[in-house]
């Protein structure tokens, strides 16, 4: 087990949305690759260096402790958090706390940690009402016991907790590597589209070509390309991207049971409108607690002047979703009007959005 | 030196009549080599296939490349499905489409009419930039009734270019122009049940220039699968 320096900014941890923190995380790596040609960068604001060369080099790691603060001073003007310990799992922890474990000491200090610094909640308090707080009682469990309690990734937990593997599951970023490269130019950005059968044609080019144009015209966002993803209703599974940038290559091959099947509306609507629906009498028709309309729509209003009949609908389907976060109430509802436009209206927070036009 | 009546000439194969491409007895080339000699860029290659239910209906079952098609109906009945049903065959074929001036586009729709979303262009808010996009199909909205002389531009620049160009038209923005070919939506019915089901167009077909079976046909858009089907 290598015994590491973990420099930790806190500043870093949330990423400002300008890029300006990847850049700083950036430009602070190549000042310490300078100093230690090994440096890592785990996440941003993580990074960590093994400190035997170093100390040798520079004459003992107190002195490499100044230089790498200073480092960090001038560069990134962040005060950082040092620690050395062994294994990447305490090193983190170390630098967190701002301590050096002396050499051989990591394992008492691993042990001697709060459970919930490995970072599974469930874990944590589950052992907590058996009496294990720290890592070093969750340790002593045995292997069989924990596997049949928890999963597969709390078996990872505990083999950190022995001391078996040196770093937690999602310690590192994995996509920073290839965002830095981006970042320096070293890797192109966002993937091309292929052909047919994956080669490019003269028609690709051509199509790129008209995109620069009018880009430069109108600006970067002016084109956009549209993917799907997986969802419910059709203004959840669209994304519109600016053309060039990155898309994700996962096809969404989830089943979404309650999608709702096609036809769907050939215009959707970004920025639903608030509409009303009115019944007969000209009151308002809501959606009642248990999903049904407190009357039958007879009109559908955009503002006061622009009414119209509706003349059949069919709904609501009520969708809950993700119940246990965010507790998203809506329902859909397909009305057709008079003139014989059909049209797929929303119920979410007790108003009456038009989502989309089957146009 | 010995002169031949000409009379022995006539009786060849090879008489000065021959060398007449107008003259009725001239010799026949052997088939093979008619095939070896036709042109490359055949008229085939300058037509955009459409598929299913419009291939039978418009001359050479195709778009020719720099005409111009009108799509003509009533807001909300359907006009932007029938114009995105016209890139279906071309986008599985691997053409590209620009998708101009529509502003919030039913991805999931589109996706569900057999267009391949990865060779779509969107421009939602062209501000006046119409006929910078050349891609092989393109499909403009135009945002109220164009001047001639904007229409006339952009219509050069596509047989320019060898795009179809496909205009959305909607009565309060006509098209300036004469069609190529042209698409008017007469009348939009929806057949229901507990949900929307099917919509039957009828659709008149028109145009200029080579024999097109005009008249009215019935087309199921969007059917049950989201899908453009002959009736």
């Amino acid at each position: 087990m290598e015994r590491l320096l973990a420099i930790w900014i806190e500043a870093f941890e949330d990423e400002a949305p300008d890029g300006s923190t990847l850049r700083d995380h950036l430009a602070l790596l190549e000042a310490l690759t300078i100093l230690c040609p090994f440096t890592e960068s785990i996440r941003l604001g993580l990074f960590v260096l093994p400190i035997r060369g170093p100390s040798r080099f520079f004459g003992g790691e107190a002195k490499v402790l100044e230089i790498v603060r200073g480092t960090v001073l001038d560069v990134a003007h962040q005060q950082p958090r040092l620690g050395i310990a062994d294994g990447l799992f305490c090193a983190e922890v170390a630098a967190r706390q701002g301590r050096v474990i002396a050499p051989g000491a990591s394992d008492s200090f691993r042990r001697s940690l709060a459970l919930s610094t490995l970072g599974r909640k469930d874990v944590a308090t589950t052992c907590q009402r058996l009496g294990l707080h720290t890592v070093g009682s969750f340790a002593n469990l045995d292997v069989a016991r924990v596997a049949e309690r928890f999963n597969q990734q709390a078996l990872a937990l505990h083999r950190v907790a022995r001391g078996e593997l040196f770093e937690l599951d999602g310690q590192r970023d994995l996509k920073l590597a290839r965002r830095l490269r981006q970042l320096r130019g070293e890797e192109e950005v966002g993937d091309e589209q292929l052909g047919f059968f994956g080669q490019r044609g003269a028609g690709d080019d051509r199509a790129d070509a008209a995109a620069h144009r009018v880009r430069r015209r109108l600006g970067a966002e002016a084109v956009v390309v549209a993917s799907l993803r997986g969802g419910r209703v059709p203004e959840d599974r669209a994304t519109l991207v600016p053309w060039g940038s990155p898309l994700s290559t996962s096809r969404d091959s989830a089943p979404w049971p309650g999608q709702m099947r096609a036809p769907s509306p050939a215009t959707t609507l970004a920025r639903p409108v608030a509409v009303q629906l009115r019944d007969a009498s000209d009151h308002l028709v809501v959606m009642e607690g248990r999903g049904f309309l407190s009357e039958t729509p007879a009109t559908l209003l955009f503002s006061h002047q622009l009414r119209r009949e509706v003349i059949w609908h069919a709904g609501p389907w009520p969708l809950v979703e993700r119940w246990w976060v965010l507790n998203r109430r809506r329902a859909h509802l397909q009305i057709l009007l008079v003139s014989g436009e059909a049209l797929l209206l929303t119920a979410e927070s007790n108003r009456w959005w038009l989502a989309g036009i089957y146009d | 030196m010995e002169f031949r009546p000409l009379a022995h000439v006539a009786s060849s194969d090879y008489s000065y009549e021959r060398m007449f491409a107008f003259s009725p007895n001239r010799p026949t080339l052997p088939e093979d080599l008619i095939a070896r000699l036709r042109p490359v860029a055949l008229a085939k290659s300058r037509i955009l296939p459409l598929g299913e239910p419009w291939g039978p209906l418009v001359p050479n079952a195709g778009l020719r490349r720099g005409s111009t098609v009108v799509v003509q109906a009533q807001p909300g009945l359907g006009g932007l499905s029938l114009a995105l049903s016209l890139l279906t065959e071309s986008s599985a074929r691997g053409h590209w489409a620009g998708v101009v001036g529509v502003d919030d586009p039913g991805v999931v729709a589109i996706a569900d009419l057999g267009v391949d979303l990865r060779r779509v262009l969107f421009v939602p808010r062209p501000r006046g930039a119409w006929a910078e996009c050349a891609a092989d199909l393109l499909i403009v909205r135009p945002p109220s009734r164009a001047s001639h002389g904007a229409a006339r531009r952009l219509v050069d620049r596509v047989r320019e270019r060898g795009t179809v160009l496909i205009i959305l038209a909607e009565p309060a923005s006509l098209w300036p122009l004469p069609a190529d070919l042209s698409f008017d939506i007469t009348q939009a019915q929806w057949s229901t049940s507990s949900r929307l089901d099917a919509r039957y167009l009828t659709v008149r077909i028109g145009g200029r220039g080579e024999a097109i079976r005009a008249g009215e046909h019935v087309v199921v858009l969007p059917s049950r699968r989201g899908r453009c089907e002959a009736n």
